[in-house]
């Protein structure tokens, strides 16, 4: 009997143990599936947060931006009629950029101040992911925020002039809110406002839209996103052909293309 | 007697330590990958879209979802808890950046910087393709044999999953527990 006993108790020990056990492991395993359900839950709220802070009352557009939020438009209402629409996509880390806006960035926005070509310069930042930083995204919301003091234009070149000789670097906050200002003469009201306006990444939103609308439209026609690339009335260019001439030839390459 | 008893569980344990090596460099290299777009999730959505692979509202998901999984899935290897599962997880994550990579370099994407003149310059893109892979299908590996043997020490699974043991003072009881499978 006592034997027998013993035995009853022993078993109701194994089984209490074994429960112990079972516990012990959906406890952990449901602990780790919450902590991680709650941290995709965070990614999503916060990415949400971000972008209606983009589109909050601090959001700004800048004032030459197409309708369409896909380009800022350089000397805009000069251009003549008929003259072919020239799309600029670029990205502020990539060298080949800052190359072809070295050799044809002049003629390019001559020809958009005589009115010979309607130019729309389209901002990337996809090298942020592959370069594991967001200068590609701080410049272009520097340069949208001049555009809020009129001078987009400038800016832009002078980002190029500032990229660091190896790609990856980036840029310093420095070099986009303090430096390239100086150099470009942008003093009191105007450089507060520039400023205050880089601070609050007030054009964030409308940057990152004018990227994700820049790969859309690269990955329809080109099939494929690289920068730069060059759209003349909607068809692709190519910068290998752009390559090919010389700048006072460009504009007849573009009409060749139109 | 003593002297087999201590060879032989050592000539067991070495495929143990070789899991607490895959499992650590897969854990390191999964989490860090993690920890570094967590940050910009705006970069990890942009380079999940530039595969073109998934469609362009899901990849914002992915894109989202991908570095928390990828955290998470680094910190269960490297504790080494659920570690089969995690290995599981982290073997398909490699097996979907392969397919991923090979896919963009059989198409001829370039994710990088394009090229202005084809020929001349060498795409820094084109080039890293094949030690992308490379280093996935080594991780791969790190993961795959994780899976197979996922017993290792320094693990949280050891305290996990450690069998019922009886009371001291029923040692008969202890031997039938040895026949029941620990995991």
């Amino acid at each position: 009997m006592t034997q027998n006993n013993r035995e009853r108790l022993r078993q109701a020990q194994a089984a209490a143990a074994k429960q112990q056990r079972l516990n012990r492991i959906i406890g952990v395993g449901a602990g780790v599936l919450v902590v991680v359900l709650i941290g995709v839950f965070i990614g999503v709220l916060v990415q949400n947060q971000s972008h209606q802070a983009a589109t909050s009352a601090a959001a700004v557009t800048p004032p030459n931006a197409t309708s369409d939020g896909k380009a800022i438009v350089i000397s805009p209402g000069v251009t003549k009629q008929g003259a072919p629409v020239v799309e600029l996509f670029f990205d502020y880390q990539c060298p080949y950029c800052k190359l072809l806006e070295t050799t044809y960035g002049g003629t390019l926005t001559s020809l958009a101040a005589s009115g010979d070509i309607e130019l729309h310069y389209r901002t990337m930042s996809f090298l942020d992911a592959s370069l594991n930083n967001d200068a590609s995204l701080r410049a272009g919301i520097a340069a949208t925020c001049a555009d809020t003091v009129g001078k987009y234009s400038e800016f832009h070149n002078e980002i190029y002039t500032e990229q660091p000789e190896t790609e990856g670097e980036g840029y310093s906050d420095t070099a986009l809110r303090d430096s390239i200002p100086a150099a470009l003469g942008i003093i009191g009201n105007d450089l507060t406002t520039f400023q205050s306006c880089y601070d609050k990444q007030s054009t964030k939103g409308f940057v990152t839209t004018m990227g994700d609308l820049g790969i859309q439209d690269l990955q329809s026609i080109n099939n494929q996103v690289s920068t730069p690339t060059v759209h003349v009335n909607g068809k692709d260019l190519p910068v290998s052909d752009i390559g090919q001439v010389q700048p006072d030839g460009l504009l007849d390459l573009i009409k060749q293309h139109a | 007697m003593s002297d087999s008893a201590a060879a032989s569980p050592s000539r067991r344990l070495w495929p143990e330590w070789v899991t607490l090596a895959a499992r650590l460099v897969l854990g390191v290299v999964v989490l860090v990958a993690g920890l570094l777009k967590v940050t910009q999730l705006d970069a990890s959505i942009q380079s999940v879209r530039l595969y073109q692979i998934l469609p362009w509202d899901v990849a914002a998901y992915v894109g989202t979802a991908l570095p928390i999984i990828e955290i998470a899935t680094g910190l269960l290897l490297i504790t080494g808890t659920f570690t089969r599962i995690s290995a599981v997880v982290g073997s398909l994550l490699m097996l979907a950046f392969i397919i991923g990579i090979a896919s963009v370099w059989a198409r001829g994407i370039s994710i990088d910087c394009g090229c202005f003149s084809p020929g001349a310059a060498v795409d820094a893109g084109q080039t890293q393709y094949p030690l992308e892979i490379l280093r996935d299908t080594g991780l791969l590996l790190c993961g795959v044999w994780t899976v197979c043997r996922p017993r290792s020490p320094f693990a949280v699974d050891n305290w996990l999953f450690a069998p019922v043991t009886e009371l001291a003072d029923h040692p008969e009881s202890t031997t039938a527990e040895d026949k029941e499978p620990t995991r």
